[in-house]
């Protein structure tokens, strides 16, 4: 299908909602004009229309042979902070593991997980949280299936609306099915079928689903996707799908990484191959699929900053302390100041300074989450090497994407994030060596995300034709160094 | 062969042992056998053994060891197993599995004696040793039932 003349594009996040007109003459993109106004959480189709008609305006303005009529309308939605996952498995390094990137490259965010059976305390702690979906996983094809129906039969009595999604063994899946007859139960194909075999589209595609009926429920979305004649995506899905064209449509950008940092999570999605096969080398554990997204809740600049204060303290405070001592009173109150309002751009110069200390700390503990590492392990052969996880080293480009870095596109968090990240003598950690970091200027990355499943090629094109290296400020600025 | 789903084992060298070629041999020979085999390749921690043998609902752990640390690599194996949840999973272990020159009666009593079910030496014939491990998994069965 090519791609249409016009499309609009609008991404409704939980503060601002943005959109953009792009152009396509001869499968050749172009960004026509651009637009944002604040999310009207009560009323979400509001500020939708609000952002709607002033893109439109703007782009008759810049070309007077733009029609809305004739444009292709798509929108993704991140609002109420995304789907809420509790992701439950047997064997934390094994299904649960798998459960929560199934999860996670969905589009969702994992609340809780569970190991093993859920007991009574588990199912008090899902009560509470009543997570949008429940993501019930474990054993492999014609495995274990004594876990599955005990905690099948914990969640029947629980007080919960989520929905259950069913995707583990499939041997246990009709009994399964058959204790949660009265709930809200779905199911997909087993996410592990074999013992460190990850097959996670067909749950990926279940949460998706269920994504659009939780979402579109209430908050006038769902008149708008009927008006529309589109359903919304999940921000983060327009994202990955963004990445995964990217990755495929565009040799260049074939191994590539993004940085999503956000008020309230820090995003990281990898499209490269996951383990070398290097001699001297053993991979332990799930290989995981080429591309992933993991999603750190602790890692943000506005709603999470007191999480991340918490979490990257060590990182904050080796920064914090090349500064004089009042410096630390301030940074603290900053995160004081952000938490209560998020919607504030920072005022000053110390302010931006502050937020560019967190942005580093967020990139920094959500690549080193994202990442594998490997062991050193002395055999009677001599040293040889263990690794869990993705192996990162191979992304030649990553990209820097979200509102920060929208206003601060001269900012190389990512090489100053790796170099924060000192490694270890016998743990090496599988980062990104050496890439050349891109910043998404006009952060059109989850606008141009919204087409990508439907015209790879064309979103890919013109994603690639926005981004700019960033390496020519850091030479600026090293230049301006006495 | 026996009706029914074929028996799930799991297979893999422990330790920090990178020897391979036996490992991938016993994996074609059981898989022909009528096996379903997990195979976790080399330089395999008991829990990888205990982890993959939960999700599997394997009824054995095949352990091989060729470098002669295998007394230490399986110290406690058993021990581990009952606490996971695994007590009744049959543990096999075979290879190399000390250093020198000891009779092989003194190893199979040693590993017997530390909860593993069957020992074998280096040298052993498989059919023979896939037909005890048939029989052993349906006694189990049996004695479970």
């Amino acid at each position: 299908m090519p791609a249409p003349r016009w499309a609009v594009c609008v991404d409704i996040g939980s503060t601002f909602t943005k959109g953009a007109v792009f152009g396509f003459e001869g499968g050749v993109g172009r960004l026509v004009a651009r637009a944002e106004a604040p999310t009207t959480t009560e009323d979400l189709a509001r500020g939708f229309e609000t952002v709607r008609k002033e893109v439109a305006a703007r782009a008759r303005a810049r070309e007077p042979g733009f029609s809305p009529g004739e444009a292709a309308v798509r929108f993704s939605s991140s609002s109420r902070g995304g789907l809420r996952i509790a992701a439950i498995g047997i064997v934390p390094d094994l299904t649960l593991s798998v459960a929560r990137l199934a999860a996670a490259s969905a589009g969702g965010k994992v609340v809780k997980s569970f190991a093993y059976t859920l007991t009574a305390a588990d199912v008090a702690a899902l009560e509470a949280l009543d997570p949008d979906i429940v993501l019930l996983t474990g054993g492999t094809d014609g495995g274990d299936e004594k876990h599955n129906l005990a905690n099948a039969a914990a969640l029947a009595g629980a007080r919960i609306t989520s929905t259950i999604l069913y995707a583990g063994n499939r041997a246990a899946r009709d009994a399964v099915v058959e204790i949660l007859a009265a709930r809200n139960c779905i199911a997909a194909d087993n996410v592990m079928p074999e013992v460190g075999v990850v097959r996670v589209e067909p749950a990926r595609e279940a949460i998706r689903r269920v994504f659009l009926r939780r979402i579109v429920e209430g908050k006038g979305l769902a008149a708008l996707a009927a008006a529309l004649g589109t359903d919304p995506k999940p921000t983060p899905l327009a994202v990955y799908e963004m990445v995964r064209a990217l990755s495929e449509e565009c040799p260049e950008w074939r191994d590539v990484c993004v940085l999503d940092i956000g008020g309230a999570t820090t995003d990281c999605y990898s499209a490269v191959e996951p383990f070398r096969g290097e001699p001297g080398v053993v991979l332990h554990g799930i290989r995981e699929p080429r591309l992933t997204r993991t999603v750190e809740g602790d890692c943000g600049l506005r709603v999470s900053a007191e999480a991340l204060w918490e979490s990257g303290r060590a990182l904050i405070e080796r920064e914090l302390a090349a500064a004089p001592p009042e410096e630390a009173a301030a940074f603290a109150a900053h995160i004081a100041r952000v938490t209560e309002r998020p919607a504030q751009a920072p005022a000053s110069a110390e302010e931006s300074r502050f937020d560019a200390i967190m942005a580093r700390a967020c990139a920094a503990l959500a690549l080193k989450r994202h990442a594998g590492a490997m062991r050193a392990v002395y055999t009677a052969g001599g040293k040889a090497w263990v690794q869990r996880g993705k192996d990162l080293r191979g992304v030649t480009r990553a990209i820097g994407t979200g509102g920060y870095l929208a206003r601060n596109a001269e900012d190389d968090f990512l090489a100053r994030a790796l170099a924060a990240l000192a490694p270890e003598p016998e743990e090496r950690f599988l980062f990104p060596e050496a890439p050349v970091l891109y910043a998404d200027r006009d952060h059109v990355v989850p606008l141009i995300g919204s087409l990508a499943a439907e015209w790879p090629r064309e979103a890919a094109q013109l994603l690639a034709a926005r981004l700019r290296p960033v390496a020519e400020g850091v030479e600026r600025e090293r230049d301006r160094r006495p | 062969m026996t009706a029914g789903p074929p028996h799930c084992i799991v297979l893999g060298v422990i330790g920090a042992d990178c020897h391979s070629v036996g490992n991938t041999i016993l994996d074609a020979f059981f898989t022909d056998a009528g096996f379903k085999v997990v195979n976790l390749g080399v330089m395999v921690s008991q829990d990888e053994f205990i982890d993959a043998a939960i999700e599997s609902d394997a009824k054995a752990i095949l352990v091989s060891s060729l470098y002669g640390h295998g007394e230490i690599d399986c110290a406690g194996f058993r021990g581990r197993c009952i606490e996971r949840g695994l007590g009744g999973v049959l543990l096999y272990v075979g290879g190399n599995l000390v250093v020198g020159r000891r009779p092989f009666a003194e190893v199979e009593a040693k590993f017997k004696a530390m909860g593993f079910d069957r020992v074998f030496p280096p040298g052993v014939d498989l059919d023979a040793a896939a037909a005890l491990l048939r029989a052993d998994i349906e006694e189990a069965a049996h004695a479970r039932a």
